[in-house]
């Protein structure tokens, strides 16, 4: 199987870590190789000492791209989950790698503010953070994502049904069998039904 | 390989079903010693009677439970349904429910949910955690998420459920069968026990549900030949009730959060009752063609039809190909029929305790796909929407039928127990979930 790159990109806490996650569960179970690179975890090692300018973003983003197109060339899922808050070094990112479905995770700043699971959002409003994406540091979100998923409208599983239907869709993965009930499946249930007197 | 990640698990709790399984038999049960396991642990908490969803089936009942919503939510009324807009039956499934069940929402929280073996739940979806699919499930294939745990299901020869076909009249193979179900379940219980980092464990047992309806007379009749078999079956229920309660005591940080419930009651079967039988005979249901037990064979000139059990649909104009009953008529005709069924009689004796209106006890956007009236009848009267029946009350074909009432719940959680009110299934979830510390809208 050919690799590619699943790209997530939002605001802080607007959920690409836990659909990333989600996502990554549900490739492994289909016996593909996958591996997430968390915009945290890379700057915890990959992108050690880089700041928050938009040139250390920048670097960080170009750095993630960077395994990720290694990844994909040898066959692997790459899922980012990032905020990647730049338009342009993004769509750089989509010429390097080819193989590249972004996913932009929507949502509106007021639901963030009060989401705000991890007290980021509180510290930078205090301006204990400086150059916090969406509020002192801005964000453009994609012009053309594959995907777009309103994180305050549509449930986790909502929305990694419709990731998982476009990656199916693009043909980047295979689909599954299908899951409606198929005759003989149909009449299995109806026997067992009957059996108890159900119908 | 990725890198994995796990929320650890700082509050959990535990729920077993007991498919079926009356209140009035567990307090028997508890009180004389079949079920001493059982019995403590309701010493130490609180037992409480419940109503159920209806109609009161399994499918109903469970898919209330895992959502913590009404019917008119979930949108799931029965086994069976009709395609929208045809006469064709369809069997609702899984992915026919309408809203995110407990465990999605527990999933939203990082908190895993290990789900074994509930009705209502194939084919297998993701969830946050692991999930098993019980009844009406066919492949095993598509009763497991992850799908990594299929060989591990396969090297215990883990059985989804009895073949109802070679033990309903065969009383030892039908025990051999249920004891062995329990034995895979807990097997099963044991894998996902360790191998999830869980927060929710939720094991069901339906052998309890088989073995009622197949042998329900084994139960109230001690001198029957099976009464024995019957109550070892539900010694070793409780015996494995025991285990899980010791080793959930053992491993989480309140003890207390452990339920056991049951999803519908049952009593035993005296006869069957033909909705649809007494529709015809009123006038409400009239056929064409040459088969009159095709729902496909429903006539223009029919104003209404029953769906097993006990759904009764208006054959509406719109909503139906061949419907003619207009709006302005629906609650002139409901009328008429809930009356027809209440002064329905045999050998003297009410058929129907209650009629009940969807609008009444239905909330939600999925109201509308629901049942315009339910029926309630009395004990022993088993309600069946087959088309076709020559009579409106017939011999009963099975020893054991669902009741509304007369279900129960178990916990040591007395203090999440609302008081001063009778309790219905729709309490449980809302229990379960502030017990893992997330507020639920109250049923």
């Amino acid at each position: 199987m050919k690799g590619f790159t699943l790209w997530f990109t939002g605001l802080p806490s607007s959920g690409k870590s836990t659909l990333a996650r989600r996502v990554e569960e549900i490739l492994l179970e289909r016996g593909l190789n996958v591996e997430v690179l968390d915009g945290d975890e890379v700057r915890e090692n990959l992108s050690k000492g880089l700041g928050f300018s938009k040139e250390d973003r920048d670097t960080n983003i170009r750095r993630i791209g960077f395994v990720a197109k290694l990844l994909a060339r040898n066959g692997a899922v790459a899922i980012t989950a990032a905020i990647s808050p730049y338009r342009d070094v993004r769509d750089e990112m989509r010429r390097a790698i080819g193989r590249f479905v972004e996913v932009y995770v929507a949502c509106p700043i007021d639901v963030l503010k009060e989401r705000d699971v991890k007290g980021l959002y509180k510290k930078a409003l205090a301006g204990e953070i400086k150059h916090f994406t969406g509020v002192d540091d801005p964000y453009e979100p994609p012009l053309k994502p594959e995907v777009l998923i309103e994180s305050d409208k549509e449930s986790v599983d909502q929305s990694v049904v419709r990731i998982i239907a476009t990656l199916e869709a693009l043909g980047y993965i295979p689909r599954v069998p299908g899951t409606e009930y198929s005759p003989a499946e149909e009449e299995a249930i109806k026997s067992r039904l009957k059996d108890l007197g159900y119908i | 390989m990725a890198l994995k990640w796990f929320q650890q698990p700082s509050e959990r709790a535990c729920v077993v079903g007991l498919d079926g399984v009356p209140y009035s038999m567990v307090k028997r049960f508890a009180a004389d010693g079949v079920m001493p396991r059982l019995g403590e642990i309701i010493a130490g908490g609180a037992f409480r009677e419940t109503t159920v969803s209806l109609p009161e089936i399994s499918s109903v009942s469970w898919s209330t439970f895992m959502t913590g919503k009404n019917p008119g939510e979930h949108g799931i009324f029965g086994f069976t349904d009709l395609h929208p807009g045809t006469y064709t039956q369809s069997f609702p499934s899984f992915r026919d429910l309408k809203c995110d069940t407990i465990w999605d929402r527990l999933g939203e929280q990082k908190m895993r949910s290990v789900v074994i073996n509930q009705p209502a739940t194939y084919p297998a979806r993701p969830i946050h955690g692991a999930l098993v699919s019980g009844f009406v499930a066919v492949h095993l294939d598509k009763s497991v998420f992850p799908a990594r745990y299929l060989r591990q299901l396969r090297d215990i020869n883990y059985e989804i459920d009895l073949d109802a076909e070679l033990v309903r009249d065969n009383p030892p193979a039908l025990f051999r069968a249920l004891h062995e179900l329990l034995r895979v379940r807990e097997r099963l219980m044991d894998v996902l026990w360790t191998e999830e980092k869980w927060n929710l464990m939720e094991v069901v047992i339906t052998g309890t549900d088989r073995l009622h309806h197949f042998l329900f007379d084994a139960y109230e009749d001690a001198n029957h030949p099976n009464h024995g078999d019957f109550l070892d079956y539900y010694r070793a229920v409780d015996a494995l009730v025991g285990r899980i309660h010791d080793r959930f005591a053992a491993d989480a940080s309140d003890p207390r959060n452990f339920f056991v419930l049951s999803d519908h009651g049952f009593c035993k079967t005296r006869h069957e009752v033909n909705v649809n039988a007494l529709l015809a005979q009123n006038g409400h249901l009239k056929m064409t063609g040459d088969d009159p037990r095709r729902m496909e064979n429903i006539s223009e000139a029919a104003t209404a039809f029953g769906l097993d059990p006990s759904r009764i649909y208006l054959h509406k104009r719109g909503r139906y190909p061949r419907g003619g009953v207009d709006e302005s008529r629906a609650d002139a005709l409901t009328d008429e029929i809930s009356q027809a069924f209440l002064a329905l009689r045999h050998d003297g004796e009410a058929v129907i305790r209650r009629v009940f209106r969807g609008r009444d006890v239905y909330s939600g956007p999925a109201s509308a796909s629901g049942p315009d009236l339910i029926l309630l009848s009395m004990p022993g009267f088993d309600l069946k929407g087959r088309l076709g029946a020559a009579s409106v009350v017939a011999d009963r074909r099975l020893q054991g039928m669902h009741t509304w009432d007369d279900a129960f719940v178990v916990t040591k959680r007395t203090d999440l127990v609302p008081g001063g009110r009778d309790l219905t299934l729709l309490d449980v979830p809302a229990m379960l979930m502030k017990c893992l510390g997330l507020e639920s809208a109250h049923a």
